[in-house]
């Protein structure tokens, strides 16, 4: 399993190299990082912003030379804060991390429990009902409904019941002057949680459910029950347990793409995470942001494949990893 | 200090003041002390070292540098208008004198003036600042202080700048982007990684207790300061950049004050109405989105057909259709914004929707109407593109609204989105373009910027390495000597003369067409109490230590 790891990881290399590349000359070529000082008065800043910033050199020796500074463990400086690049990223990654922790292991418990009821329950009418809510689910931008759910659960109550507070939070992860696990981040992790949690539910209940179904219709299922095993634990051991491989991959991978897949849910609830520091890179033409954050996203994508591949492992043994 | 100062700002601001928005002629709540509020702020600053060019955010300035950086002039109304006034730094307005060439300052430092750690504000403090802009490296702008010829200190209250020639905009050293920084500080130190991530001392009200990156800055009172102490005990700028979002926490009460860009979509939710909640809408602004031309490409190299141009288009009507619903109804009239409108005339004021004159003119000038109606001569049509900035929805408006009117009038407009990078970057530099909609953004009531966009100097070229920005490539005979002269007379008479004369030669000329002052709006939570307004300057908290809680 060792040697597998170590060749997802070395195999991913070239590919992230090549994305880093695209993506520094795209940038490059797109965005500006002295806009700012485009419209100065002054006219020399450009020419020493030009110079201080190596805009002069060829966008390629630009490229390499930040990558050999990367390599050896320079991240460098954002051109547009001056700040250290490493801790802006591992600034913005804990937020993150803290959303996708959270919104997993509600999606996965919530869509766990829709799949085995619709599965079993299949063709009634809660199993209809579940089935056209979720493709509600998958239908619904992050953007509207963000700011629905903060009407609905924020604004609406305090107006309706004259609250001095709204009863849920939505700028941030804590109020001003509040940090750790508290109640207060409790409602303010509510509605961004929410928004995150019902796309995943209504996605990956789906799936869980045709993954039950597989289960359920299987040889030693039916087996089992000819047995007379009782229905709890068919449903529980025997189905429950083969149907979870392919739905802890596609968890996975899924939880891969949200590393940097939090542009709008973090950027409606003003919450400085992964996504938000994409945009704000991005607009400002902070290839320097930029680089880092693919090469840490592309991390998290390869070491979500391989939980993805190694608990498959681990939950059907009839696999092994080479 | 300005006798003459701008009978056009009041007529701009009294024509266009009116607003549908409630509150915003009632009369100030008086505040209490103690208490806190939350104020969302739609931008995060880069950078707290405001000499950098990591600086340069507007945001910054409201949220930090207002509150803790001290300032030689602070911009404050007198008699209706908004003018550089010798803050409590000094005690009183500095002697100038030009002898041989040479303009000195001299400043007198008020002796109640400390630092938050009790060092006296001192001449070194201005001979430092002024010292680290002239000759430091990462520095944003150094307009003005290129030419300072040396800065002697007396004693340590009395600072003397000798410039190298005269400077008529000196009330900005010290003031404007920059202010006045402690040396005993940073005086050979890093100043940029001392300040960049905000600093632990004022000679404001206020001083920077936490700048949380991403989340908030949070202000507390500066228990040193020599002026009148802040009614609360603490104010938070909470990042909100979703403009929805931001409205939503006003209405919920998660912040207390918004001071939202005029969007489209910010002016719907204006529109919508917020319900407790007061508001400002202020005309009188540094913000000017105006058509820029290229003076040397087809069709705008003729200056009939520019006059012709100004004559096709109703900009009161477009002004209406973008800022009617909170009350702004009338065009810009000159490239003096109205916080520098002291300067300028109306001169575009005779520019109004005329058809007659457009025909006029362009057969006047050999044109004549092809077949699908549009203008042409010499087998070309009187066709061009404008450039804009994509994902701007307003201004997509805007060229919409023009795109109409400019084919009425038998112009053939198309729009080209581009980006900040390619438009400041390569097109504009390089001449590359017909015509553009951007923004002239004045941040001190002085005319720093009319040279930098209208003089032939400043036409990017090789020689200067397409640094100008005169991107239109204006070169209006005779203007040169006139923009000098703003530049250059400390005199405020005859100074304020050139200044008008500039703006009718630019309405002659029609190098560019003004269209709108972008006003500003701000708005506040009933729960407030203080005299609440925009300073168009210095932004909306300029005076947040007089803000508190209603009594």
């Amino acid at each position: 399993m060792l040697t597998y790891a170590v060749r997802r990881v070395l195999l991913s290399v070239p590919i992230v190299l090549i994305a880093s590349f695209v993506l520094f000359v795209a940038t490059r070529a797109t965005f500006d990082p002295l806009g700012k000082l485009r419209q100065s008065r002054d006219p020399s800043v450009l020419h020493r912003e030009t110079i201080r910033l190596g805009l002069d050199k060829s966008v390629p020796e630009q490229y390499f030379l930040w990558l050999k500074g990367f390599v050896t463990g320079d991240w460098g400086v954002s051109t547009r804060t001056g700040g250290d690049v490493r801790k802006m990223i591992l600034q913005a990654l804990w937020p993150t991390l803290q959303l996708i922790f959270w919104g997993i292991v509600f999606a996965v418990i919530i869509a766990g429990f829709i799949a085995i009821y619709s599965a079993v329950k299949q063709y009634s009418l809660a199993d209809h009902t579940l089935t056209a809510l979720s493709y509600v689910g998958i239908a619904l931008p992050a953007f509207w409904f963000g700011l629905v759910l903060i009407q609905l659960l924020a604004v609406l109550p305090r107006q309706q019941f004259g609250l001095t507070d709204p009863l849920l939070y939505f700028v941030g992860l804590h109020s001003p002057g509040q940090s750790g696990f508290n109640l207060d981040y409790l409602r303010h992790l509510v509605l961004p949680v929410l928004t995150l949690t019902i796309t995943l539910v209504a996605m990956w209940s789906r799936f869980g459910r045709a993954s039950m179904l597989d289960a359920l219709g299987s040889e030693y299922v039916r087996t089992a029950r000819a047995k007379g095993v009782p229905r709890r634990r068919i449903l529980l051991r025997h189905a429950a347990r083969n149907s979870l491989a392919p739905f802890v991959t596609v968890v996975a991978l899924d939880a891969a793409l949200l590393f940097g897949g939090l542009v709008v849910t973090e950027q409606i609830y003003s919450i400085p995470g992964m996504g938000r520091l994409f945009l704000d890179s991005l607009l400002t033409g902070d290839v320097f942001v930029l680089l880092p954050w693919l090469l840490v996203v592309a991390a998290a994508v390869v070491v979500c494949n391989l939980i993805a591949d190694i608990g498959y492992a681990i939950l059907d043994p009839r696999v092994r990893l080479r | 200090m300005f006798p003459a100062v701008a009978t056009l700002l009041v007529a701009s601001a009294c024509s266009s003041n009116s607003s549908a928005l409630s509150g915003q002629n009632d009369a100030p709540v008086a505040a209490r002390d103690g208490g806190s509020i939350v104020i969302g702020a739609e931008q995060e600053p880069d950078c707290a070292d405001w000499l950098g060019t990591c600086a340069g955010s507007i945001w910054g300035s409201y949220t930090m540098q207002v509150g803790t950086i001290p300032a030689a002039f602070d911009t404050r109304k007198v008699d209706g208008k908004w003018v550089p006034q010798a803050s409590d730094l000094l005690t009183g307005d500095p002697a100038v004198q030009t002898v041989d060439g040479k303009q000195t300052i001299t400043y007198r430092i008020n002796p109640k003036a400390v630092w938050s750690d009790g060092t006296p504000i001192s001449s070194a403090d201005f001979a430092y600042t002024a010292l680290q802009v002239r000759d430091g490296k990462d520095i944003f702008e150094k307009s003005g202080y290129s030419d300072i010829a040396n800065v002697a200190t007396p004693d340590p209250k009395t600072a003397v700048v000798t410039m190298q020639t005269p400077y008529a905009s000196w009330r900005d050293l010290f003031s404007g982007d920059y202010g006045v920084l402690p040396a005993h500080i940073l005086d050979g130190k890093d100043r940029d990684a001392l300040m960049k991530d905000g600093y632990t001392w004022s000679g404001g009200p206020w001083i920077i207790q936490n700048w949380q990156r991403g989340t908030s800055v949070t202000l507390v009172p500066n228990d040193k300061y020599w002026g009148p102490k802040p009614h609360l005990d603490k104010v938070t700028f909470q990042f909100i950049t979703d403009t929805a979002a931001a409205f939503q926490a006003l209405k919920s009460g998660q912040v207390d004050a918004l001071y939202p860009s005029p969007q489209l979509d910010a002016l719907s939710q204006i529109k919508a109405g917020v319900a407790n909640t007061k508001s400002q809408v202020d005309p009188v602004t540094g913000n000017l989105e105006a058509i820029w031309l290229n003076n040397t490409k087809f069709p705008f190299d003729s200056q009939t057909v520019r006059q012709a141009l100004a004559y096709s288009i109703d900009r009161d009507a477009i002004v209406k259709r973008l800022f009617g619903t909170i009350g702004v109804d009338k065009a810009a009239q000159s490239f003096f914004t109205p916080i520098v409108g002291g300067f300028g005339e109306s001169a575009f004021g005779k520019y109004t929707l005329d058809l007659g004159k457009v025909t006029a003119l362009m057969t006047g000038d050999g044109w004549a109407k092809d077949s699908a109606g549009f203008w042409a001569k010499g087998g070309k049509r009187a066709s061009f593109a404008v450039e804009t900035l994509a994902g701007n929805k307003r201004r997509d408006l805007t060229l919409q609204i023009l795109q109409s009117q400019f084919t009425q009038a038998g112009f053939e407009m198309t729009i080209h989105d581009t980006t900040s990078a390619t438009l400041f970057g390569t097109t504009a530099p390089n001449g590359d373009f017909q015509a553009g909609l951007y923004t002239l953004i004045d941040t001190f009531p002085e005319p720093l910027n009319l040279a930098s966009t209208f003089a032939s100097a400043a036409i990017p070229s090789q020689a200067n390495g397409y640094s100008g920005t005169n991107f239109g490539r204006v070169n209006i005979p005779g203007l040169d000597a006139v923009l000098d002269q703003i530049d250059a007379d400390v005199d405020p008479a005859p100074r304020i003369a050139a200044s008008k004369q500039a703006d009718q030669m630019l309405a002659d000329a029609v190098p560019a067409i003004p269209l709108d002052d972008v006003p500003n709006v701000l708005l506040w939570s009933a729960r407030l109490g203080g005299p609440i307004s925009i300073n168009p300057s210095e932004g909306p908290f300029w005076n947040l230590s007089e803000w508190g809680l209603a009594q």
